[in-house]
């Protein structure tokens, strides 16, 4: 309950600030997102309310233990229907397994946008392109275009739009899974939103709303509806900080390097 | 499994004219809202025009309009006939299909004079013949996903730059802001980010290179270095060999669009550890419809999980190698003929 009421206050914050920061304008007239930008948050290992925890690997001690956080989830908690719940909690107790991060599948959204690592937003007039350091994952926001998903991706098919000077983004065409996969340690069967195991499916519609709130700082917001999973839509609200380092560039995390040895261990040569 | 398919989407032959690279000089590029030059959409390299120049054209850099035309549709009937696992035509991605258009240069590499990559080093010759050597010596079978024996290795696809000749799939995307250019390469979904801020080579290694690009009229402009020295450069069908990519690896690019649906991409190498000298590329870029969808090479790839296990499967002796199956009732066909047949 309190970790709503502070997302609440948290969420309401960042509107009040909006009447009055009037963000700069690109050349072709739109406000100005352009920029490296990160989320600093514990979000990536839950989206809700969370006590400190162990890690899952016994060896890694404190180093990769869960941080503490107190949820970015506005109006929670997260309403999954009582069968989604239950697998949920499947999902989590085998999250090694089963959480696309882990195996450097692409994160889909939102999560790319609270991962622990800087995304790049670079602005033209009728595109938006928005890159993670994390597995050289893209997103192409097009902007003002009535297509629908031409096929279903892992980063699903966002369509945006300006709602005064608020980035509005509507994505769908999201791929659920990698069932059908011919092994095993290839397999997920959902899509993890956050390291905790809460998940969506190919069902998955969100709606972000994005927007300057001064110099350095965008306030992000995402409403997500899967009707295989939740009975109604909700919505996670957080800032996303710029990265304010003089010669800022994303760096190279393929991560499929680090992961092929576990995806495909078994069939290789001993 | 390898057959040989002719296909009738191949037939429609070419009567395109070669105008749009003849055009160079009298098209006024649009700007983008920053007022630079605009190169932004969907191209693809695609090309039958080969890498290296064949010997026997070798002081006839240049076909006339009629050659050139008569040159790209003997390719395209030349590339019917062809044993493949699967059929790129059936996928509408050959180079014709994609885009490709005739061009007046009988060969892509265009300096030096004679159309060919100046002879490498002696020690650079000693040098690949050892990781030749090596790769070999560890035999046929993929051992590990790093492997490069058919497995889809997806960390990098080098083909994305320095651009070389690709069958399919050799597509970017564009996107300009004030400060960055971004190419994004369908094949891997591999992107480049050439900043034209001005601000100097980073100090970590990259996949695709270090890029930094400025506007010399309207040229774009890039200049590359600082290449992650575990990948390679060439080793495509219709490239030479592939050859390491040293700390001394370095590529300048130039981009210029000569028309609405062209640009003239010409790349110059320069590494000293490798060749005898410098060398120049020039591959336009034809404009094609988009959206380009996302690769995601990574997510279950079932190519490397089939080409590994049939390895082990192999050295078990519990599988015939591959090009010794004819008939998929035989118990030891491969996984994937297997599944074919279901």
């Amino acid at each position: 309950m309190r970790a709503t009421l502070c997302a609440v206050v948290l969420a309401t914050a960042l509107v009040s600030a909006q009447t009055t920061y009037k963000p700069p304008r690109t050349a072709g007239g739109q406000p100005d997102l352009n920029g490296f930008w990160q989320a600093l948050n514990t979000a990536n290992w839950d989206l809700e309310a969370h006590e400190a925890a162990a890690g899952p690997v016994l060896q890694l001690g404190a180093a990769y233990a869960v941080p503490p956080g107190s949820g970015v989830v506005v109006d929670g908690p997260i309403p999954y229907k009582p069968d989604a719940l239950a697998m949920k909690k499947k999902y989590a107790a085998n999250a090694l397994r089963e959480d696309a991060e882990v195996k450097c599948y692409l994160p889909g959204v939102p999560r790319v946008m609270y991962m622990p690592y800087p995304v790049q937003i670079v602005q033209s007039t009728d595109m938006i392109v928005m890159m993670s350091e994390f597995a050289s994952a893209i997103r192409t926001v097009y902007m003002n275009v009535a297509t629908p998903p031409p096929a279903d991706t892992w980063m699903g098919w966002s369509v945006g739009k300006w709602d005064g000077d608020t980035l509005v983004i509507d994505s769908k065409g999201f791929m659920g899974g990698t069932v059908g996969a011919l092994d095993d340690e290839g397999t997920v069967h959902v899509r993890f939103l956050d390291r905790a195991g809460n998940y969506h499916t190919e069902g998955l519609h969100v709606v972000e709303r994005i927007r300057r709130t001064d110099a350095d700082h965008l306030s992000y917001q995402a409403t997500i509806e899967d009707p295989n999973v939740y009975t109604r839509p909700w919505t996670i609200s957080m800032p996303l900080y710029r990265r304010v380092e003089p010669n800022m560039q994303l760096g190279d995390f393929k991560c499929e390097e680090f992961v092929g040895d576990l995806v495909y261990g078994k069939y290789q040569k001993k | 499994m390898g057959s040989i398919r002719r296909s009738s989407l191949l037939c429609a032959l070419v009567a395109i004219s070669v105008a749009g690279l003849a055009a160079q000089g009298k098209y006024k590029v649009s700007r983008t809202a920053d007022g630079q030059p605009d190169l932004q959409g969907y191209w693809t390299n695609l090309t039958y025009t080969p890498f290296e120049r064949p010997k026997e054209l070798a002081n006839k850099p240049f076909y006339t309009e009629k050659e050139a035309i008569e040159a790209f549709n003997k390719a395209v009937e030349g590339s019917e006939n062809q044993v493949v696992h699967y059929v790129n035509t059936d996928f509408g991605a050959t180079p014709v299909q994609t885009g490709a258009k005739p061009n007046l240069r009988t060969s892509l590499v265009i300096d030096p004079a004679d159309g060919r990559i100046p002879s490498m080093t002696p020690e650079a010759q000693k040098r690949e013949a050892a990781r030749v050597a090596e790769q070999r010596s560890a035999g046929p079978l993929a051992r590990t996903w790093r492997d490069d024996r058919g497995t889809v290795w997806c960390v990098f696809h080098d083909r994305a730059v320095p651009a070389v000749t690709a069958p399919y799939g050799s597509n970017y995307q564009i996107v300009q802001s004030k400060d960055y250019v971004v190419m994004i390469y369908e094949w891997n979904s591999e992107r480049r980010v050439i900043p034209l801020t001005g601000q100097p080579h980073g100090a970590v290694p990259l996949y695709a290179g270090d890029s930094r690009g400025h506007w010399e009229g309207d040229t774009l402009v890039v200049d590359t270095t600082n290449f992650n020295p575990k990948r390679t450069f060439m080793g495509s069908p219709g490239t030479p060999p592939a050859v390491s990519v040293t700390p001394t690896f370095h590529l300048t690019e130039r981009f210029t669009r000569t028309a609405d649906d062209t640009i003239v991409h010409t790349y110059t190498v320069e590494d000293p550890a490798t060749w005898t000298r410098p060398w120049t590329v020039e591959m336009p870029l034809h404009r094609i419809k988009g959206p380009q969808l996302e690769y995601a090479c990574n997510e279950n790839n079932v190519d490397a999980f089939t080409t590994l296990r049939n390895a082990r499967a192999q050295e078990a002796g519990k599988l015939a190698p591959p090009d010794r199956v004819r008939n998929v009732e035989d118990p030891k066909a491969t996984v994937l003929e297997r599944e074919e047949k279901k």
